[in-house]
């Protein structure tokens, strides 16, 4: 019942994304740029499974996600800024003294390359840190300082290597994989990335559910819950941790590659634990361990900060938005998910419970006024008489 | 219970219609767009006002082909992706008819193409590395030849030669120390030392160090941010003052000033187009609506008067063009010369490149906190983004 639930609620969504660049045509929306932003928010939707997966399923508070997603939109950045480039070399390069394509930069020369070392390089690393942690049986608190720590080192070498990455600046002015998508002229491309995108927005939807639906969901929520017990019930509690982990970074990895698509630029505020932490508030706002709550929090989160921080809000909304936080934190564990899920039930009794007042109380009127009728009738009857 | 859940479903539906605009048909919308929040906030925040007190001040007189000006805002968050995100949504979905913004240059990159690529049109206010010449961006701030190379010029005439740089690591000191280094080596100079802080560093002792080693007569300060903060209080600690070591600063302006202290700061060089002294009527006024608008405390920067000539020069192109159509307001700036007499004096849109052309003042700090010119040149300087007009500058034009 949960799960038909929480699928139906995923399904009503992908419909209503499925379906905004119809409203485009129909001059509904206020132009192609909600499209493309709302693109962006499905990249955000796709990170925020990744995390409810380690950390709402598994208790793995990452804290440092943005390193993955970093990693896989700098990937297919530089295939991107190579296709604009006719594969020769930078201005950012020449300025840091380089002659050639640096090797790092040919491995993605072409697609196929970039998109399996777009998610075999984060793959990697997160396979790495992932079981050295997990076999160490690091966790917690300590796993959360490691991530933060590994996400700042990375994102200061990619600051400091500005020959290799354009340092703070980024790589800019690419265009997506389709071509350009900014424009009236180009709607047919910005439509073909965005239904791409709700594509693999509706398949990571999809892993996450079969995975976590299975005995190995139920193996994953069991490590959240008493790691120790997992562990000496027999299962390699380590494995099933670093499996989960290098999962939620290829996700992550294969969000922040659509984001640099719709987003046209990545600079290294993408890899900074700000934004990760940014990632976590959307799942927990969202409400975690239910998939459906992570996606919600990331639309949510993205669109109000969106229309907040402009007009009239535009010194406060930062207020706005963390107030929702800390009331989220405070009185709602469950995020808006578990709100609604424990509210509803309540809420529909509650109806249930007037509507039946309602009847009985209209029963009883009616009582009433057939009493009073008929004692009208009585007393006016003589009078006609 | 029930009433936190109602409280919970007005807000997140005020979340997600945020707030429209009016549309009347006797204004005209501009969009600024700048950060209002994170750490580049303080900056900007002076460059917005500018731009808001130039907005008012031409609604005032009647407005643009009579129209009255409506700006929307936007906050960049100081993220870059969000200024592009903001960009597009100002460009496209608000149809502004052009946008005032950006500070930092990573985030006029990620804009540029943006601009670009929806042919909108961007004012760019702040000084920068120069090396690029976009048809929809119009740079009022200085190029490279506007600031950093007549301070050179100026201090190699002050019998200075042993130049030592420092920098934070980002793309203008990066940019601007290549610039010196060649034109140093043109006047058959070497650097002493160079050395990059990180942009939020804090503790220089080890800078400083190298600094004492290196025995400069002057120090090229490109430092941006809190990292000047730290630096000039570490240096003063160690009772370094201007006559131990000149520095010739870049990035500090009258309102960084205020933030480090002016004793700290008193004798120091920097170089820039305008100051808060600069002596003319056209400032007076800026000064004058500028405190009694934002506050007595409040201080004039370059940045912001770049910021305040923007707008302007934007009236005077559409006066020109008869249109607020970006094509028609670029052709009039192709075709004719926009000028507007800034409170830094005269300044013309360039027909090729879009920079202005403008004066250049190099400016010493005193105690009150002001800085007060010691050199200008008689006219203004034609803009030279890439560098054409120098030979020593031959290897860095080849990067382009």
């Amino acid at each position: 019942m949960k799960y038909k639930v929480e699928n139906i609620s995923f399904a009503t969504l992908a419909l209503i994304l499925a379906i905004i660049p119809l409203l485009l045509e129909l001059n509904l929306l206020a132009g192609g740029s909600t499209v493309i932003f709302i693109g962006k928010c499905m990249s955000y939707a796709i990170v925020a499974i990744g995390i409810d997966l380690i950390w709402g399923y598994t208790g793995i508070l990452s804290l440092g996600h943005g390193l993955y997603f970093g990693l896989g939109a700098y990937g297919m950045a530089m295939y991107l800024k190579l296709v604009s480039t006719g594969g020769q070399i930078t201005d950012f390069m020449h300025i840091g003294g380089l002659e050639e394509l640096p090797f790092i930069w040919t491995l993605f020369k072409y697609l196929p390359n970039t998109l399996f070392f777009m998610i075999a390089i984060p793959a990697l690393v997160a396979f790495l840190v992932g079981y050295v942690i997990f076999k160490n049986r690091v966790k917690g608190v300590y796993f959360s300082i490691i991530s933060q720590a590994l996400t700042w080192a990375v994102y200061s070498i990619f600051i400091s290597l500005s020959p290799y990455t354009n340092g703070n600046v980024g790589i800019t002015g690419i265009k997506s994989l389709f071509g350009s998508v900014k424009g009236d002229a180009n709607r047919a491309n910005m439509y073909l990335l965005f239904y791409v995108t709700l594509g693999i927005l509706i398949l990571t939807y999809v892993i996450a559910k079969f995975l976590t639906q299975r005995k190995f969901g139920k193996i994953l929520i069991a490590i959240r819950d008493g790691e120790n017990r997992t562990y000496f019930s027999g299962y390699n509690v380590c494995l099933y941790k670093t499996f989960i982990y290098v999962l939620s970074a290829i996700i992550t990895a294969f969000a922040g590659a659509i984001f640099v698509n719709f987003n046209g630029s990545i600079t290294p505020s993408e890899m900074t634990i700000e934004f990760s932490i940014m990632m976590v508030i959307w799942v927990a706002v969202g409400g975690r361990g239910t998939i459906i709550g992570a996606v919600l929090g990331a639309f949510i989160i993205n669109i109000g900060q969106y229309n907040l921080s402009s007009g009239i809000f535009v010194e406060i909304w930062q207020y706005i938005i963390g107030a929702i936080f800390t009331l989220t934190i405070l009185f709602f564990k469950g995020g808006l998910v578990g709100l609604i899920s424990e509210q509803s039930p309540i809420l529909i009794k509650k109806f249930q419970q007037k509507q039946e007042q309602k009847q009985e109380q209209e029963q009883k009127q009616e009582h009433k006024q057939t009493k009073q009728k008929s004692e009208q009738i009585i007393i006016t009857k003589p009078k006609e008489v | 219970m029930n009433k936190i859940f109602s409280a919970i479903a007005i807000l997140s539906l005020t979340l997600m219609t945020g707030c429209s605009g009016s549309d009347e048909a006797d204004t005209v919308k501009v969009g600024l767009l700048h950060s209002l929040t994170g750490s580049m906030a303080i900056s900007e925040k002076s460059v917005r006002d500018a731009e808001v007190l130039a907005i008012e001040e031409i609604n005032a007189t009647g407005g643009i082909l009579g129209q009255q000006i409506e700006y929307i805002e936007e906050d960049g968050a100081s993220d870059p992706s969000t200024f592009a995100t903001k960009a597009e949504k100002l460009i496209d979905s608000e149809n502004v008819a052009t946008v005032f913004g950006c500070w930092t240059s990573s985030s006029r990159k990620a804009v540029k193409s943006i601009f670009e690529d929806y042919g909108a049109l961007l004012w760019y206010p702040v000084q920068y590395e120069g090396m690029e010449a976009s048809e929809n961006i119009i740079y009022t701030g200085a190029a490279p030849n506007q600031q950093i190379i007549p301070a050179i010029e100026y201090l190699l005439d002050q019998g200075y030669e042993d130049f030592f740089l420092l920098g934070s690591d980002y793309v203008f000191p990066r940019t601007a120390n290549m610039i010196i280094e060649a034109q140093l080596s043109d006047a058959g100079l070497d650097i002493v030392g160079a050395e990059y802080a990180d942009m939020d560093q804090t503790d220089f002792s080890a800078i400083i160090s190298k600094i004492e080693l290196a025995d400069p007569d002057v120090i090229i300060n490109t430092l941006n941010g809190t990292g000047n903060v730290s630096f000039f209080k570490q240096m003063s600690e160690r009772n370094y003052t201007a006559d131990d070591y000149m520095t010739m600063s870049f990035s500090i302006a009258e309102e960084e000033v205020a933030t480090i202290g002016p004793q700290i700061l008193t004798d120091h060089l920097v170089s820039w187009n305008y100051y808060q002294t600069t002596d003319s009527i056209e400032n007076e006024n800026f000064v004058n609506s500028y405190k009694s608008m934002f506050g007595e405390d409040r201080v004039t920067s370059d940045p912001a008067e770049a910021a305040y000539c923007a707008v302007y020069l934007w009236k005077a192109a559409v006066e020109k063009a008869g249109s607020f159509e970006v094509e028609d307001v670029l052709n009039a700036i192709a075709s004719s010369d926009i000028s507007f007499n800034a409170p830094e004096g005269l300044v013309t849109i360039n027909k090729d490149n879009q920079h202005l052309a403008k004066p250049v003042r190099i400016g010493q700090i005193r105690e009150d906190g002001l800085i007060y010119e010691v050199f200008s040149t008689s006219a203004p300087v034609d803009p030279d983004p890439y560098l054409n007009n120098y030979d020593w500058a031959k290897d860095i034009q080849s990067f382009q």
